[in-house]
């Protein structure tokens, strides 16, 4: 870009200028007071209305034209209406994650001149899927319109879908194969693809040949760059209705609004201060096919965050402290870390509000160069960063819910999100075609508790609080593969007063299909990658699958002996039931491609619980049970329930004067297995001195030392060590693989 | 009058009233009232329509004696449903999906939430199970999407469930297997068995198969038309045969009449009733198609105004838009309802400011009828709607429900003002009760124009009408800007949807899932196999419809029929409901004639950008609707008038609020205006039932058929 270019840049400008406002006079674009508001503060909120109305009938019409059962089944999809500069004035409901994100888009091919080359003009369109550029992985594919009204740009439409598949090394578009970028699939890198209102044919032609399955992202394109017209046209109708120069200022004053109120929401239910949370995540590939030695296979993840709320309702929440970067695809750019906040500030301040960049405007994240939360290099893989995000947020709705619970708002208390595994397949479809997918019915994992009920069955994601797990009948339309079973994973949400709600498992066997090739994603193993609150259980670590390949289920069925249609409470249903290559598989799967009569498992996660499980009511642990929500065993251990009566005749019930000295005996047992906090401390200062630990946790450390001086130092004051002190390299890392 | 036979005895029992309205042969009716008696809604029935009689000055047994055609509609079943006071039902299904019925849809545990809500994921949860997961068996056997048997069924697993839930008493069995929509026989095989168990035990266990109630694809909706069909109409069935009864008893002569959710009339021993349950909103859409002949415009939007909501519909070139896959109850059901879009928007709607930012929000919740309204005195004090309404003096405190309540205008200005005004710091108090009113009528407005755009379509070619006890109150705001061609509202405005149900006709909708998927780029000649495949289904759906409309007593040569497709491009997941003008393809023209319909109606949907590319459509599910017209009401035609109306209709005046000042505004008795008469705003037009509000400088225009247009001033 030449300098002459860059001065010229009138858009670029304008981008800089309004930061500066917002820097120098705290506010949107130094918009200081609300004229439009305060002048007619009904007609202000009837104008948003109208725009937010525009954005939700967009984002319908794009879900008819969807050829994606991501988008028409499970809604994977979000339409917004931007400022000039790129900043979200009205959003539809959906995946909320990317409102965020398609602003950073805008923002970049402004910071990037794109106004002289390659143009921005009426009748174009850009596409954009880089994460660096702004959005969270690959498959989130955004498509943006400009919106001019004679000659002059007045904002943008944008909308955005996740892809089921992205021509990555593996089938589907979660590619947790991918090391590098280079694995991840079919990148548009904030590309003009269409102009005139069309998508351009070669544009269309390179989707063509590069996916397992066009059909999904093109018809979603398509149907995007119809959402975004109705958008555009929504927007120049209210123009003509209220004035260009009065759309220019009052859609800014939205913004202004959503900041103020964001405030106000933090104010009034919460307490400022200081808040931190830890949560953890396991990634195990060791062994694993396919994976280059560029780094360590396995890597234990420690996600701290610190979050100050301010008093005047600033909400800023730090990451230092978090590992570096690797050579694996959970890796996040700034774009997701702003995606993941946004969707869970939308959940429980910004609902009822202008739900608009406001929000985000009103908060401040603060992500170590160098940590997975702001890569150092643009080559890093970003394919599975909701790996790290769910988690990572879940954390930071745990901490806002301490806020809450502080300021007597019980019934906001949400123990929150965790992660719901991705499957993912391709190879050849049932029709004798080539074909990939990403498998949605991840869409609907158990929810954390809540402080006041359990938390939702089956029904809940933290990227889109619209969750849903779409029909059987839908999905094995597009999938070489039957269901043997789709049911609820007893005892899958953590345990407490109310407990976390459960996840499902689904059993699969391939059919009419020579080869099909499954993969997985955002397995947390061996560590929790949630929590429980007040006392609340975790929800289990994920599950591992179970796969049975040349299982001899036909002949079981020539017999009419009994199938498995999941792994039972045991965990040990297909061993017992099927004869043939049996296989436990820890952590992602990727591993060779399956046949026609393979079977094989996939559970999503349950979310974790609230308060002391001794206090949960009994009646609400034998209903429990009788559901088959959760198994006996797990109500006399976890809750201290003594039970009469059997499940199998249904006189199972509660034997109350039982229960009640159970749960005493267990309460004094606590007691005297408790010590005191020093103490333990005293004997785990030790440890931490000598490195006595695994090798994962000892590299956790290191890692984390070595990036942030500040996280060291506050380590080092925590545990008493001296100062300088680190943990020695004394080990090679182990690129074998084997 | 009195002269006037009544044809048409039109019933609806809702959760507190029943109303009976009697429509004679020149389109005059008679309402009455009675309360509902959920318990034999017979009783219910009766009164409600001996007072209509009465108002007509008939004895119930002459007027019985009458009536042609007695349709009754309810929303007892649906109240079963919500309730969860049905019947106690077991389950079968494929072995490993039977936590179904607890995991349901994600989405159930938020669809019918509003905008905020939906965000707002601790206010989630899913709705409670119709059947028991205890009394929910699986048996091992599964069908693949192409119907080939993966596994067969395990009969013995059947015989066992069976029995289990024999012993348990379930009155009904429901059996459930997916793709059965593809293939039924497995569902069929389990019939036998099961039908053979329970002669053996002398069971009197009913079987409800989910091929015969719902054969559409997507299992959870299936399944819950299937639950629903045996859960929630048992009772009503009984309720239906003893109003039956109860009119035989009073001399009347034929069989009682319910109406479809689709909008056709069927005998009350309808197989699948639960298509039955929603019925009463629709009745606005069919009275609108009514209309249309009359005003000969068939593209109409309806717009139906009540408490709570604000309901919307559409017709486009007389045919009525259904929705494949609504939402009731909370649950989601494949089952053809004909659309509306409601959005939480009504007169007696809360209208709050936040105290802490200041932000000002319409709804959700609702005044009801019980306590209402502040300005009704009866206990609650947060403003609504009608509270404005009645502070901007658009209410006439001594005539609401024709005097029958006395609005305490004071005490709806004074809790305003403390609650909202004064929060917001503004000094005008009327200035802010006609912002919120603007509000809803912007709301409601916003909607309108959303529902068009999403249809594609353009208001300029669309008549408007205006219903519902508060449509003619809000009418002048919500129909502002939009630029309909017409807009419409009615003396009757607020019994229109019980008007519109006495205008439906008799009416069976017969379809099958398909799948055909038809290369565009390939020459006819090489189609045959799929056109043999259409010809063969609508020959056979016709010949069913034919079968079961005569068995019924209709006579064959009455009958009309409309074929249908639901198609999509190859690949898609969302239909188009195409009705074809054909019902049999012999050549190429003609097959691209049902192609072209199908095209020109996505892309006006969709719009053109998203119609480019696609060499195949999938034809997935056909179906045939038959048709016999009913007698119906007919609207009284009379000579036009002069424009001026007579002196004794106006009522004196009052002062009214509008765009911020007091108006002098004539007010004016809506059932003296006589066709021809045209009267300019501000006024008011005051009915016991309705109040028609006319903007400054708007006017209102009596037609020959006492139908009442609004013109806004700006849009000539």
């Amino acid at each position: 870009m030449t300098e002459a270019n860059s001065l010229n840049s009138v858009l670029r400008k304008r981008l800089e200028e309004s930061e500066t406002m917002l820097a120098e006079t705290g506010c949107y674009d130094g918009i200081t007071t609300l004229e439009c508001r305060d002048m007619d503060p009904l007609k202000f909120e009837t104008i948003h209305m109208k725009l937010r109305a525009g954005c939700v009938s967009a984002r319908e019409i794009a879900r008819r034209i969807s050829a994606s059962p991501g988008v028409r089944e499970v809604g994977e999809m979000v339409a917004a209406i931007y400022t000039p500069e790129g900043d979200a004035v009205a959003i539809s409901n959906g995946i909320m994650v990317h409102v965020h994100t398609m602003s950073r888009f805008i923002k970049w091919m402004i910071r990037n001149d794109y106004e002289h080359d390659p143009g921005i003009n009426p009748g174009d369109i850009f596409a954009n899927n880089d994460a660096f550029i702004g959005t969270v992985q690959v498959p989130d594919v955004m498509d943006v319109v400009p919106i001019f009204h004679e000659g002059e740009l007045v904002g943008w439409a944008g909308a955005v879908c996740h892809e089921l598949e992205a021509g990555g090394i593996t089938p589907g578009g979660d590619v947790a194969l991918a090391q590098e970028r280079f694995g991840e699939g079919l990148f548009i890198c904030a590309e003009k693809i269409g102009l005139n209102d069309r998508i351009r044919r070669d544009y269309v032609i390179r989707c063509e040949r590069n996916l397992r399955m066009p059909i999904y992202w093109i018809l979603d394109e398509q149907a995007k760059v119809a959402a975004c017209f109705s958008m555009r046209d929504r927007v120049l109708e209210l123009i003509d209705e209220i004035g260009v120069d009065f759309y220019k200022r009052i859609s800014k004053e939205f913004i202004e609004e959503g900041r103020r109120t964001q405030l106000a929401r933090v104010r009034q239910l919460t307490v400022p201060g200081t808040y931190r949370s830890n949560t953890f995540y396991g990634h195990v590939t060791k062994g694993k096919p396919g994976f280059q030695p560029l780094g360590d296979p396995d890597w234990l993840y420690s996600i701290p965050l610190k979050m100050d709320i301010e008093l005047d309702g600033k909400i800023v929440v730090d990451f230092e402290g978090a590992q570096p970067w690797g050579y694996h695809s959970m890796n996040c750019t700034p774009a997701g870390m702003d995606g993941g906040m946004f969707v869970t500030l939308t959940q429980h301040m910004n609902f009822e509000g202008l739900v608009n960049d406001g929000a985000w405007l009103a908060t401040q994240l603060k992500l170590p160069r160098g940590t997975w939360t702001n890569p150092d290099s643009e080559f890093c893989a970003t394919a599975t960063s909701w790996a790290l995000l769910l988690p990572a947020y879940g954390a930071f709705q745990r901490m806002l819910s301490r806020g809450f619970l502080a300021r007597g708002f019980l019934e906001e208390v949400f123990v929150g999100q965790v992660n719901s595994p991705m499957i993912e397949m391709g190879s050849i479809s049932q029709y004798g075609k080539p074909f990939g997918i990403a498998h949605f019915e991840c869409a609907a994992a158990g929810s954390g508790a809540l402080a006041i009920k359990d938390g939702l069955d089956t029904a809940y994601v933290g990227w889109n609080p619209e969750s849903d797990m779409g029909n059987i009948e839908i999905w094995e339309l597009d999938m070489p593969m039957v269901y043997l079973g789709r049911s609820i994973l007893p005892n899958s949400g953590g345990a407490g007063k109310y407990r976390g709600g459960n996840a499902f498992m689904s059993t699969w066997v391939i059919n009419k299909s020579p080869e099909v090739r499954i993969v997985t994603s955002e397995h947390s193993s061996r560590v929790f990658d949630n929590a429980g609150m007040c006392g609340g259980y975790p929800a289990p670590t994920c599950q591992k699958h179970r796969v049975v390949r040349n299982s001899n289920i036909y002949q079981r069925v020539e017999q009419r002996r009994p199938l498995a249609h999941s792994t039972g409470l045991d965990q040990n249903n297909l061993e017992q039931f099927y004869q043939g290559n049996q296989q436990i598989i820890e952590g992602p799967h990727i591993a060779a491609p399956m046949k026609e009569g393979d079977i094989f498992t996939h559970s999503y996660n349950g979310g974790g619980g609230y308060g002391d499980p001794l206090e949960r009511d009994p009646v609400l642990v034998l209903d429990d049970i009788i559901q088959g929500h959760s198994s006996q065993i797990h109500g006399e251990r976890v809750h201290g329930i003594r039970f009469k009566g059997t499940i199998d005749d249904e006189t199972l019930e509660i034997d109350f004067s039982q229960t009640q000295k159970t749960r005493k005996r267990l309460r004094t047992e606590r007691l005297q297995d408790a010590v005191p906090v020093m103490e333990w401390y005293e004997s785990e200062k030790d440890k931490v001195k000598q490195g006595d630990f695994s090798p994962e946790v000892l590299k956790m450390y290191r890692a984390a030392m070595d990036l942030s001086e500040e996280f060291a130092q506050e380590f080092r004051a925590f545990w008493q060590l001296e100062n300088g002190f680190a943990y020695p390299q004394n080990e090679q890392v182990d690129l074998s693989n084997e | 009058m009195k002269s006037a036979r009544p044809v048409v005895a039109g019933i609806d029992a809702g959760g507190t009233m029943t109303d009976t309205i009697l429509v004679d042969e020149y389109g005059t009716f008679t309402i009455g009232k009675a309360a509902t008696t959920p318990q034999l809604e017979s009783i219910g029935f009766l009164e409600s329509a001996i007072e209509a009689s009465d108002y007509r000055g008939i004895a119930i047994e002459d007027m019985f004696a009458s009536v042609e055609v007695v349709l009754y509609t309810g929303t007892g079943m649906l109240n079963v449903l919500l309730s969860r006071t049905g019947r106690n039902i077991g389950l079968i299904t494929n072995k490993g999906i039977e936590d179904m019925v607890l995991m349901g849809r994600g989405l159930q545990s938020w669809g019918d939430y509003s905008y905020a809500d939906r965000l707002h994921a601790v206010t989630h949860h899913h709705p409670p199970p119709l059947v028991a997961r205890r009394n929910t068996h699986g048996v091992t056997g599964r069908m693949d999407h192409m119907g080939d048997e993966i596994i067969p069924l395990y009969e013995h697993e059947v015989e066992q469930a069976v029995n289990t839930l024999v012993e348990k008493e379930v009155e009904v069995i429901c059996i459930c297997f997916l793709f059965s929509q593809v293939n039924p026989s497995h569902e069929i095989l389990a019939e036998e068995i099961a039908r053979t168990i329970l002669l053996r035990r002398k069971a009197k266990t009913e079987l409800l198969c989910s091929h015969q109630v719902r054969p559409v694809i997507r299992e959870q909706s299936r399944l819950n038309s299937l639950l629903i069909e045996a859960y929630a109409t048992g009772g009503g069935r009984k309720q239906l045969k003893s109003i039956e009864k109860a009119a035989r008893e009073n001399g009347y002569r034929y069989g009682v009449q319910t109406l479809q959710s689709f909008g056709g009339l069927t005998s009350i021993n309808h197989p699948n009733l639960h298509e039955t349950m929603v019925s009463g909103p629709i009745g606005g859409v069919l009275g609108a198609r009514y209309i249309s002949q009359i005003i000969k415009n068939d593209s109409l939007v309806v717009s139906d105004l009540g408490g709570t909501s604000f309901d919307m519909g559409i017709i486009s070139k007389g045919q009525i838009r259904i929705d494949q896959e609504p939402l009731i109850g909370r649950f989601k059901l494949n089952l053809p309802l004909i659309a509306m879009d409601t959005i939480g928007a009504g007169a007696g709607m809360h209208v709050k400011v936040d105290p802490l930012t200041k932000k000002v929000s319409l709804g959700p919740e609702s005044a009801g009828s019980e306590p209402g309204p502040i300005c009704f005195d009866k206990g609650n004090l947060v403003p609504t709607i009608c509270d404005y309404n009645a502070i901007l003096g658009r209410l006439n405190p001594y005539y609401f429900l024709g005097g029958k309540v006395t609005l305490n205008v004071d005490l709806a200005y004074e809790k305003f003002k403390e609650t909202c005004v004064d929060l917001l710091g503004v000094d005008n108090v009327y200035d802010v009760a006609e912002g919120m009113i603007n509000m809803l009528d912007s709301e409601a407005g916003v909607a309108l124009r959303r529902l068009l755009s999403a249809q594609g379509i353009h208001p300029s070619e669309y008549t408007l009408l205006s219903y519902g006890g508060s449509g003619p109150l809000h009418l002048g705001g919500y129909s502002r800007g939009i630029g309909f061609k017409d807009i419409i509202t009615f003396q009757f405005a607020a019994a229109f949807s019980a008007f519109g149900c006495t205008t439906a006709d008799f009416q069976k909708r017969f379809s099958r899932s398909v799948h055909l998927d038809i290369p565009l780029d390939t020459p006819f000649t090489d189609l045959q196999e799929a056109v043999f495949t259409i010809n063969n289904i609508w020959d056979d759906l016709k010949n069913k419809a034919l079968e079961q409309m005569v068995s019924e007593g209709h006579s064959a040569d009455k009958i009309g029929f409309q074929p249908f497709l639901l198609m999509r491009y190859t690949g898609q997941l969302e239909d188009v409901e195409v009705y074809s003008p054909i019902d049999k393809i012999n050549g190429a023209d003609e097959f691209d004639l049902v192609i072209s319909t199908f095209r020109n109606i996505y892309r006006n949907i969709n719009r053109s950008v998203s119609d480019y590319g696609q060499t195949s459509v999938s034809v997935m599910e056909m179906g045939m609707i038959a048709s016999v017209e009913k007698i119906k009401p007919r609207l009284k035609k009379a000579r036009l008038g002069k424009s001026k109306p007579e002196e004794r209709t106006c009522k004196g005046h009052r002062k009214v609020y509008f765009n911020g000042r007091w108006e002098k505004t004539l007010l004016w008795e809506m059932d003296e205006i006589l066709p021809g008469n045209e009267i300019r705003g501000p006024a008011i037009i005051e009915h016991p039932a309705t109040t028609l509000v006319i903007h400054p400088g708007d006017e209102v225009f009596m037609d020959e058929w006492s139908m009442l247009h609004y013109r806004h001033q700006s849009e000539g």
